[in-house]
């Protein structure tokens, strides 16, 4: 009786023992909690592209796909002709200087999706403090560019904590009532075609009209978690922008709403 | 956040519980009157965190137990109540027993853990409090329910064994499974609550905001209801073959190995039957995460969890082949098994190809010394082996010849007498070949698709395996209808062997639980509720696999160690009643030997 209780054990130990050695033998990867920055107003180009580069590999949890390639383009190897990113990023929109592109890309990512890749990266203000954006933008300039963030642009978002920055982060000041402008400025088209305009990445406007009604429509645009995802679009729940409840006014609002309920 | 706020939702909380711990009332006002509310507690040498990690994963795996063992009891029960077989009647009354002892050690874990939240994490705890207050009452009112129930269905047993009372005290395991069933959807809302708050909520929402049901109700509380339900009776079925298991091998009577012996094949059937579908519950999870949030489904998958993922493959890759191999192991006592014993070892092949592609890393986390190691972001060869559309193929196959190894040993003693059972058997045979190619062909077409088609190509694999196991089985059930046996099943003729299989099965099963308790609250990193209330505690970083592991195998041990104290005390309250079935005419037919090695042996005629 002994002998078999012995036996027992050993398998039940040892089965446990295995399955401990299995797991601490592998890559160790902790996720870190992105640490809080306390930046003085003398804080240099090099301290910055530090704390940027310990958040993207850390806390930042930017590896998960700008380090693979797959789900994203990975950030650390070179694009082909148009070298890192620090190279290449005042080149991705017209208008745009580098930093611009960058900050704008880690709070507003779909206004910017790479060709290739789906719409899936999350706006990074929801967990992260400006400061921490901006060195990851002073991280991502380092990578083959100049670094071209400074104090100047920490201490304009401690003013203007909403994101002002940048031109490039600015919520849209335009107060124009035309329709196809305001989808427009506010990068629906990105996602979103409308007869030969736009990118086929969303449900289509084109018919909209014909499948939503204007509830459905206006909710979609303030509160898009609020309604189901249209079949077919699941897997891009939760990617379209909760911006425009501030970015718009209630008339503008209205003129997209009404616009798009028409769209048969 | 104000003082007042979480000290008045603890209070109401605390009030709702006083029947468990009305000194912690005292606790609460003492410091409403000493003022603003701590965030955090300490605890000695294991820190907060790991006295709630220990606390919440010993406490869930006794819940699983008591919420697994009475589905598998209410199963028993019926099948001895319809079949008018008294082996499982005596089996389901032999594990109820140990409910009654494992229920009083699930409320005191249960304690103890809403102690250490209390204590230990208090403005977290009145978060929750101010959110699920009236649902907490709810909870702690199915208790006296459920508790009450219990009572009544074990110690009815035997007054109401006849009759129409027989199935009054059958409908009583069904309402003792509906109470702990309403018990444990109460209980996953607040926790898939932490995971996917409502979208509307932010840090500023104030908990009072919280419309109640779209908090209760949240994205992820159906599918972790349905995959922890699965979950249980796998666990379920597993401890039950792990205990026949243990008693076998003291066993000193064939009478016994033969009970015990047949009771480690049921418990085995249920555990693997149900773990079948469990990949597909997992499946609509891991999918309704993704929609929730792309960015908690990526760290899932392939953020700092990604390696988390091999080692689940390995474990279910174990169970695969420990269940398996039992199966195999145990067609050596049913006659007419032998015939199929030639290809057991192409089953095999196919399982180990499968765990082997299962388990092959892809899209790991690599920093830029790793790339450059790697010659890319994937390994040049094996990358190929490692995407989903490998491993989902990989995994449908091994779900399919695990099937194949159930209905050979199902069949390997029958011969059906149909007219048609040739005709049933190429039809069985070709549903399994389709249900394959449909998982090759998907499999490799993958291959050439985008990434959101690809994942919509699980679907299709998952639907025809099913169909194919639904459609044998119906059709393996009309053609044994009528069928010669090829001779009686020689329980207890077992290899030694075979039960330490069981033991592998259901330590697997407890670590993999513990595991994908660890992946489940892990992904929500250094958040209590994602993206609404923050931990800024010292243990916010989620640690690696490697101390998790550690953490994951004390726990393990330690409901392990208690869970054989339960068997062992079980053992003390009453002896196990045992069938042994006779030929009618034998002369010990109707006797009872009550000294037969702390059992009581019952000489029925067999059916």
């Amino acid at each position: 009786m002994l002998a078999t209780n012995l036996k027992i054990l050993s398998v039940v130990l040892g089965t446990i023992l295995f399955y401990t050695y299995l797991a601490g033998s592998i890559p160790q990867v902790e996720s870190e909690v992105p640490a809080e920055l306390d930046l003085s107003a003398n804080v240099t180009a090099e301290e910055l592209v530090a704390a940027g580069e310990e958040l993207y590999a850390g806390g930042g949890g930017c590896l998960a796909c700008h380090g693979t390639g797959t789900r994203a383009p990975n950030l650390l190897e070179p694009d082909g002709a148009t070298g890192l990113i620090g190279e290449r990023c005042g080149q991705r929109v017209e208008g745009m200087v580098c930093k611009e592109y960058l900050h704008a890309s880690l709070i507003r990512p779909t206004d910017f999706v790479v060709p290739g890749f789906d719409p899936i990266m999350p706006d990074m203000s929801r967990t992260l403090s400006e400061s921490q954006v901006w060195t990851l933008v002073a991280y991502l300039e380092s990578l083959g560019g100049e670094v071209t963030v400074s104090s100047e642009d920490l201490a304009a978002s401690a003013a203007d904590p909403a994101g002002g920055a940048t031109a490039g982060s600015a919520a849209p000041a335009s107060t124009t009532m035309e329709p196809m402008a305001l989808l427009e400025e506010n990068q629906c088209l990105v996602c979103h075609q409308l007869g030969d305009q736009g990118a086929p990445i969303g449900p289509p406007f084109t018919d909209v009209g014909a499948r939503r009604d204007v509830d459905f429509i206006r909710s979609k645009v303030l509160d898009p978690a609020s309604v189901q995802p249209a079949e077919g679009y699941e897997a891009l729940a939760g990617t379209m922008p909760t911006t425009f409840g501030t970015q718009l006014s209630a008339a503008q609002l209205e003129v997209i709403v009404q616009f798009l309920a028409e769209q048969r | 956040m104000t003082f007042r706020r979480i000290g008045r939702g603890s209070l109401r909380l605390l009030l709702a519980t006083l029947f468990v711990a009305p000194f912690l009332t005292d606790v609460l006002l003492a410091q409403e009157a000493v003022g603003a509310v701590r965030e955090y507690g300490d605890f000695p040498v294991i820190g907060a965190r790991g006295a709630v990690w220990i606390a919440a994963q010993v406490h869930l795996l006794f819940a699983a137990f008591v919420l697994g063992v009475p589905m598998f009891a209410i199963g028993a029960e019926a099948i001895g109540i319809f079949k008018k077989d008294t082996r499982y009647d005596r089996l389901a009354k032999e594990f109820t027993r140990l409910l009654v002892i494992a229920y009083s050690a699930t409320a005191i874990w249960g304690a103890v853990l809403v102690f250490f939240l209390t204590t230990l994490y208090p403005a977290f705890w009145g978060h929750l409090a101010s959110i699920f207050e009236v649902s907490m009452w709810f909870y702690v009112g199915l208790f006296f329910f459920e508790s009450f129930t219990l009572y009544l269905y074990y110690y009815g047993w035997d007054r109401w064994k006849l009759g129409r009372a027989k199935l009054g005290h059958w409908g009583l395991g069904i309402l003792l499974n509906i109470w702990g069933t309403a018990v444990m959807l109460i209980a996953n809302s607040w926790l898939s609550y932490m995971m996917s708050p409502p979208a509307e909520m932010t840090p500023d929402t104030a908990p009072e905001m919280v419309q109640f049901w779209s908090a209760f109700a949240n994205a992820t509380w159906m599918p972790i209801n349905i995959h922890r339900i699965i979950a249980n009776v796998v666990f379920g079925g597993a401890i039950v073959a792990a205990y026949a298991a243990y008693r076998f091998l003291l066993a000193k009577s064939d009478e016994e190995r033969a009970h015990y012996d047949w009771m480690g094949y049921v418990g085995n059937l249920i555990a693997i039957g149900a773990l079948i579908v469990l990949p597909f519950a997992g499946y609509y999870l891991g999918r309704e995460i993704y929609e929730y949030n792309q960015q908690m489904g990526i760290t899932m998958m392939g953020g700092f969890m990604s390696w988390l993922w091999i080692i689940q493959a390995v474990l279910i890759g174990v169970l695969f082949l420990a269940g398996n191999y039992y199966l195999w192991v145990g067609m050596g006592r049913i006659p007419g098994a032998e015939r199929f014993t030639p290809y057991i070892k192409y089953m095999l092949v196919v399982l180990v190809i499968g765990v082997i592609v299962w388990a092959t890393p892809h899209t790991m986390i690599a920093d830029r010394d790793e790339l450059a190691a790697m010659g890319g972001t994937h390994h040049p060869f094996l990358g190929a082996l490692g995407v989903m559309s490998a491993k989902n193929t990989a995994v449908n196959l091994m779900i399919l010849t695990t099937f194949l190894s159930f209905l050979l040993y199902r069949r390997a003693n029958l011969r059906p007498t149909i007219a048609w059972a040739r005709s049933g058997t190429i039809v069985q045979g070709l549903l399994f070949a389709m249900a394959a190619a449909v998982v090759l062909f998907f499999g490799i077409y993958g291959y050439f698709v985008t990434a959101i088609v690809r994942i919509g190509f699980s679907v299709y694999q998952v639907l025809a395996v099913l169909t194919a196991i639904v459609g044998v089985v119906v059709l393996d059930v009309f053609m044994a209808r009528g069928a010669e046996s090829r001779g009686e099943i020689r329980w207890g003729q077992m290899p030694a062997r075979s039960q330490y299989a069981l033991f592998v099965l259901v330590v697997t099963f407890t670590w993999l639980m513990g595991l994908m308790g660890f992946a489940r609250s892990g992904i929500r990193q250094h958040w209590h509720v994602w993206e609404v209330m923050r931990d800024t505690s010292p243990w916010a970083a989620t640690p690696a696999l490697g101390p998790a592991a550690q953490m994951i195998s004390v726990c393990v041990l330690i409901f392990l160690v208690l869970i054989a104290f339960i068997f062992w005390l079980g053992g003390l309250i009453e002896k196990p009643q045992l069938v042994v079935r006779l030929r009618p005419d034998d002369p010990r037919v109707g006797e009872r030997d009550p000294a037969v090695h702390g059992s009581e042996l019952d000489f029925l005629p067999a059916d």
